[in-house]
């Protein structure tokens, strides 16, 4: 991984991370003005006080030093809610940027990819970016704020020590890349080992169903101790070789204030520095590497967090090589109509075409099934109708051209596979991206679904959690039909609409399709079983290589 | 407080007594951490009063000592703060042995059906980050926690010393700053704290929502409709966000603040004893005095981090707690019998009657079955609806789920039976076979591990794999994290596999067909029923398809919880 102490990205996707960093460098200034203000009145203090000068004399000062703490707190509370809000908002800026690369790039994106994948970056994998943001960047920009000036002051006061900390303070990053490089090599060593041996407990507790059924739980019990030893054995090889960083921090940052005080201390027996001079400097030293050492720590923290956004940088850089939509698309919101004419199209995701050309007519009126072995690619065909699948040849309605990007279809109702539920009730899956719920048209589309006896008000959990497989089927049934009704769209394609139906339901949904088509909308079916072929209108059959209709 | 939620807590705390490390390794790291902080604010003290002594320009010998001092404190605090990660880092990675040990001992019970029946996925993951947040009790809350108080103890006693009267002030900033860091922040961020966790859920759900069912929202024009419940939830998630912030970053200003108000009553309580004329306090013992405090404070700083993780820690401890209890729901099976194996001659193989079976928390009985008779090397299909009771069936037969009633296997009443023998004579295939992210030879031969690769193969070219075998490059590749580059299909059959490596009895197919394409369900039905097709062996096929009447003996139908025999020669 590159290591780079702000990513340019980060500006470029998120613009509030500019605000953020600006408000925290007006911060860093103040809060230098703070530092050097409480250094030099302790030292007022300290050294009026052994001169002789009593509390009276010195207790301005001591009122001073209190509101500069004052302030100073008040800094520190502007800078934790700043660091808050700006990684909170800077997550919900990357969070719906991808989001919209999602969409740009289409389901076909989702497809290669997991789509549980990309809600955890989009979820967990954000959060990183907390620890980001609350600890490493803040720290990041008082170290270029604050360090240049306290070593200027400090320059200017004593130069000796001026010299001590600018010869130190290199080290620091210096030792940090050096043990960050053998950590990484240490790691990519373990990588493997450490990966397997952390998943090793997820995958027990999945399967510790199946463990019992095979009489293995409790040698499993074992098995986890001795992987637990082996995780903590390589993971401990790999802290010992990082924790040298924070070692050398550490050293680096108390050594020079070591050196400062020694090398003070012994110009002040000799009588060739003030001791004001010297306690102002002493004072000063630590806070000049306080900053790197914070940056140092959280490192680490930074790491993680710049990997979550990367993935998250990657996607919305691929988003932005999409080229905009050339082909002119047929106006969605016009009433179009006529026959759906498909003329050798082939579907090809890069692997190579499953099916022959197909060329085929869907005709108002007209319930057609669409039929062949598995994996002849028939949801392919779909895919290409709707957009999502990248073909060739042409795809026509009434003669106009259709676009092949994946927008929504005006005159096109579809229902897939899968069931694809929303969080809702049912009538709110059932009326989909209509503005306005009709009731009415809802009760009927579940009639015609052969799901009369679904209650349109009960609640959908995500995902269709909490209605069986067979009702999730009807209720995205029922949807492609309220739509097709709704829009009077020219077709209605679906997707094996009977799959999870016993015979009885699968009767009563075909009447409905058939009542459907009589409306004058072309229904398409995909399906291989013998009942909905016998109710077809016309069947075509997709065989590897040439469509035919029978 | 009610008599649940007191049960609650003993059972949070019995889990977070599981994480800390008493031992060793866990004392030494706590006390290297003393001894780190210590040098640290022994560092600033000693170089101020090295700094002030000189001043007053004694003899340099005089000064020898505390050069040797800083110096040597400033090479402890780095090395005793090595030597502190190093033995705490450890003791909190053995400790973690114990812990997800503990853990799978209590989660054994109660898999599958203690765990809830719909999200177990999710489930899952989240237990195993909350187990791993179980590290933070020793590293993040214990060790800073101890460290700060036995270093500001120690502080406040050496500044007492010098001086009584700063020491007073002293401890009272430190107490201050504890209670304001700690109580006060806590109050103010608890509350968004609590609804942290509810708004990070529901807008993974949200965003779920719309990347799982992108082709859906973009084929009805709903995508922004779905953007917008993104949207809201992550505004809501913002919000609560951000007030935690404002609270917890009360925490860092109060430290800053009696930081600096403990040093300028460090001053007020100096100056007077130092200017006066019968001086009773030194000049560089107001120096060090004076900075002690910002030392101690520097340490005192990692408590509000340590009360935040502590929040955390225990909100994780209590979610185990909540998903793994120690006591075992009564409708689970905790222990078998005892009895040896004895099969009676002649008996069926498998019996029941009067069987009701109930899942936990519900109300109702989720299964009745009057009599089931199945004979040795009988098929019978029991075919349903889904929800009418069949996955049920398969766990009670093999003892996932308790039950009332009468279930002989071989003539043996099971309640008598040891667990294990129950499970070496049942064997079930489940709905979503697990399989684990290893080969393909670990992955049968956990079944039996005596089997030889010749073995393996065979059973592998009787449940229909043998060419997908070759395919795939041999027993040694690997079938995916929870079997990902299998199909469903190829994940029953595997399964199928295991159950015939073990050779069971009587197998349970509990719904094979459920996530296999339905053109490829009746070929894989033949399949893998030909597959058991051994002289003896029961199976029981549990499906809500469509099952040629061909391949079984016998069918039996449920519905509504209730098995009804349906005779051999009814019509389809």
């Amino acid at each position: 991984m590159k290591v780079r102490p702000l990513d340019p990205r980060l500006l470029r996707y998120a613009v509030s991370a500019r605000w953020f960093l600006a408000g925290g460098a007006a911060l860093g200034l103040a809060t230098t003005a703070c530092i050097l203000a409480f250094a030099w009145l302790i030292t007022e203090c300290v050294t009026g006080a052994i001169e002789g000068r009593g509390l009276t004399e010195l207790s301005p000062y001591i009122g001073i030093l209190a509101a500069v703490a004052l302030l100073r707190a008040g800094l520190v509370y502007a800078q934790d809610l700043i660091a808050a809000r700006g990684a909170a908002k800077v997550k919900s800026e990357l969070r719906l940027g991808v989001l919209d690369a999602v969409r740009r790039l289409g389901p076909s994106f989702l497809a290669e990819r997991n789509s549980a994948r990309v809600a955890t970056l989009l979820g967990r994998g954000m959060d990183a970016l907390d620890d980001y943001f609350s600890k490493y960047l803040p720290q990041l920009i008082l170290t270029v704020i604050v360090t240049p000036i306290v070593v200027f002051v400090v320059l200017l006061s004593d130069w000796v020590s001026a010299v001590f900390i600018l010869v130190t303070l290199p080290l620091i990053p210096v030792f940090m890349v050096l043990i960050g490089w053998a950590t990484q090599a240490v790691q990519r060593k373990q990588w493997s080992v450490l990966g397997d041996l952390s998943s090793g407990f997820v995958d027990t507790l999945g399967g510790l169903a199946t463990l019992k059924i095979f009489g293995r739980e409790f040698r499993q019990v074992k098995r986890m101790r001795s992987i637990t030893t082996a995780y903590r054995v390589q993971t401990m090889r790999v802290l010992r070789i990082s924790f040298l960083s924070s070692f050398a921090l550490e050293l680096a940052a108390s050594l020079s204030v070591a050196l400062v005080a020694v090398s003070i201390g012994l110009r002040l027996v000799d009588g060739s520095l003030g001791l004001s001079v010297g306690l102002f400097v002493l004072l000063l030293a630590p806070e000049a590497f306080l900053p790197l050492r914070q940056v140092g720590a959280n490192f680490h923290a930074s790491a993680e967090g710049v990997a979550a956004a990367d993935d998250a940088f990657a996607l919305l850089d691929d988003a932005r090589k999409i080229p905009a939509d050339a082909t002119p698309a047929l106006d969605h919101g016009a009433l179009v109509s006529g026959v759906l004419s498909l003329r050798d199209v082939t579907v090809d995701y890069g692997e190579g075409a499953v099916a022959a050309p197909v060329s085929v007519d869907f005709t108002p009126g007209v319930l057609t099934v669409l039929a062949g072995p598995s994996g002849v690619g028939k949801s392919s065909l779909l895919a290409a109708i709707l957009g999502f699948a990248p073909y060739s040849g042409s795809v026509s309605l009434g003669g106009h051209p259709i676009s092949s990007s994946a927008t929504e279809r005006g005159w096109l109702a579809w229902a897939g596979q899968r069931p694809s539920l929303s969080m809702g009730t049912i009538a709110d899956n059932v009326a989909l991206g209509s503005d306005k719920v009709d009731l009415g048209l809802v009760g009927r589309a579940l009639q015609l679904a052969a799901a009369p006896e679904l209650d349109p008000d009960l609640p959908v959990g995500v995902g269709g959690a909490g209605l069986s497989g067979g009702q999730a089927q009807r209720v995205a049934l029922a949807r492609a039909i309220y739509r097709a009704l709704d829009r009077r769209c020219a077709v209605l394609l679906l997707d094996e609409p009977s799959s999870a139906l016993d015979h009885a339901t699968e009767a009563r949904l075909l009447d409905g399709l058939a009542a459907v088509a009589r409306t004058g909308i072309a229904v398409v079916v995909v399906s291989h079983r013998q009942a909905v072929i016998e109710r077809a209108d016309s069947v075509v059959r997709i065989s590897p290589r040439s469509a035919v209709t029978v | 407080m009610s008599a649940a939620s007191k049960t609650g807590r003993r059972e949070t705390f019995a889990i977070l007594r599981t994480a800390l490390p008493v031992t060793t390794g866990g004392v030494l790291g706590v006390l290297f951490g003393i001894l780190a902080a210590l040098c640290t604010v022994a560092l600033l003290a000693t170089s101020a009063y090295l700094i002030t002594r000189a001043a007053e320009q004694p003899p340099i010998l005089y000064l020898s000592m505390a050069v040797v001092g800083v110096r040597a404190f400033a090479l402890g605090r780095a090395f005793f703060r090595y030597l502190e990660r190093l033995a705490s880092h450890d003791a909190a990675f053995r400790q973690l042995e114990t812990v997800r040990v503990d853990l799978l001992r209590r989660l054994i019970p109660l898999a599958p059906d203690g765990l809830g029946r719909s999200r177990r996925g999710s489930l899952l993951s989240s237990l195993v980050s909350d187990v791993d947040e179980l590290q933070n009790l020793p590293l993040r809350v214990l060790q800073p926690l101890v460290t700060s108080v036995g270093v500001a103890a120690i502080a406040v006693w050496v500044v007492a010393i010098l001086s009584p009267a700063a020491a007073v002030g002293l401890a009272i900033a430190l107490l201050a700053a504890f209670l304001i860091g700690t109580l006060v922040a806590a109050r103010l961020a608890a509350s968004a704290e609590r609804s942290l966790a509810p708004r990070r859920a529901a807008l993974v759900d949200a965003v779920l929502d719309y990347l799982s069912n992108l082709d859906v929202l973009i084929a009805y024009g709903a995508e922004q409709s779905g953007r917008r419940t993104v949207e809201a939830a992550d505004a809501a998630l913002t919000r609560a966000l951000t007030a935690r912030a404002a609270g917890v970053g009360i925490a860092g200003a109060s430290l800053s603040l009696f930081s600096g108000l403990a040093v300028a009553w460090s001053l007020v309580a100096g100056i007077p004893a130092v200017s006066t004329a019968g001086s009773t306090l030194s000049g560089p013992a107001l120096a060090v005095i004076v900075l002690v405090p910002l030392a101690v404070f520097e340490i005192v700083a990692s408590v509000p981090l340590a009360a935040s993780a502590w929040r955390q820690v225990r909100s994780s401890a209590e979610r185990i707690a909540k998903i793994a209890p120690a006591d075992v729901p009564a409708e689970l099976p905790l222990d078998g019998g005892s009895a040896g194996w004895a099969p009676q001659p002649g008996a069926p193989v498998l019996e029941l009657s009067g069987v009701q079976a109930t899942w936990p928390g519900a109300e109702q009985p989720a299964l009745t079955v009057d009599a089931l008779r199945i004979e040795t090397g009988e098929r019978v299909l029991i075919e349903g609806m889904s929800g009418a009771g069949k996955t049920t069936l398969a766990h009670v037969l093999v003892r996932f789920l308790e039950y009332d009633g009468t279930y002989l296997l071989a003539g043996q009443d099971v309640r008598n039976l040891p667990l294990e023998s129950v499970r070496g004579f049942v064997g079930l295939c489940e709905q979503v076979p697990y399989l684990f992210d290893e080969s393909i030879r670990q992955n049968l031969l956990f079944a039996r591990d005596t089997a030889t690769d010749a073995e393996l193969t065979d059973v592998l070219d009787r449940v229909g794999l043998g060419q997908w075998l070759v395919a795939r490059g041999g027993l040694d590749s690997r079938v995916g994290e929870r079997g990902a580059l299998v199909s469903g299909g190829q994940a029953q059959r595997i399964a199928l596999a295991r159950a015939l490596l073990r050779d069971f009895p009587v197998i349970v197919l509990d719904e094979p067909t459920a996530n296999v394409e339905a053109d490829l369900a009746e070929s894989l039905l033949r399949d893998l029923l030909g597959a058991t097709n051994d002289a003896g062996r029961a199976v029981i096929l549990i499906s809500h398809a469509d099952v040629p009447a061909s391949i079984v003996d016998r069918r039996i139908r449920i519905s509504h919880g209730t098995l009804q025999s349906v005779a051999p020669q009814s019509p389809l």
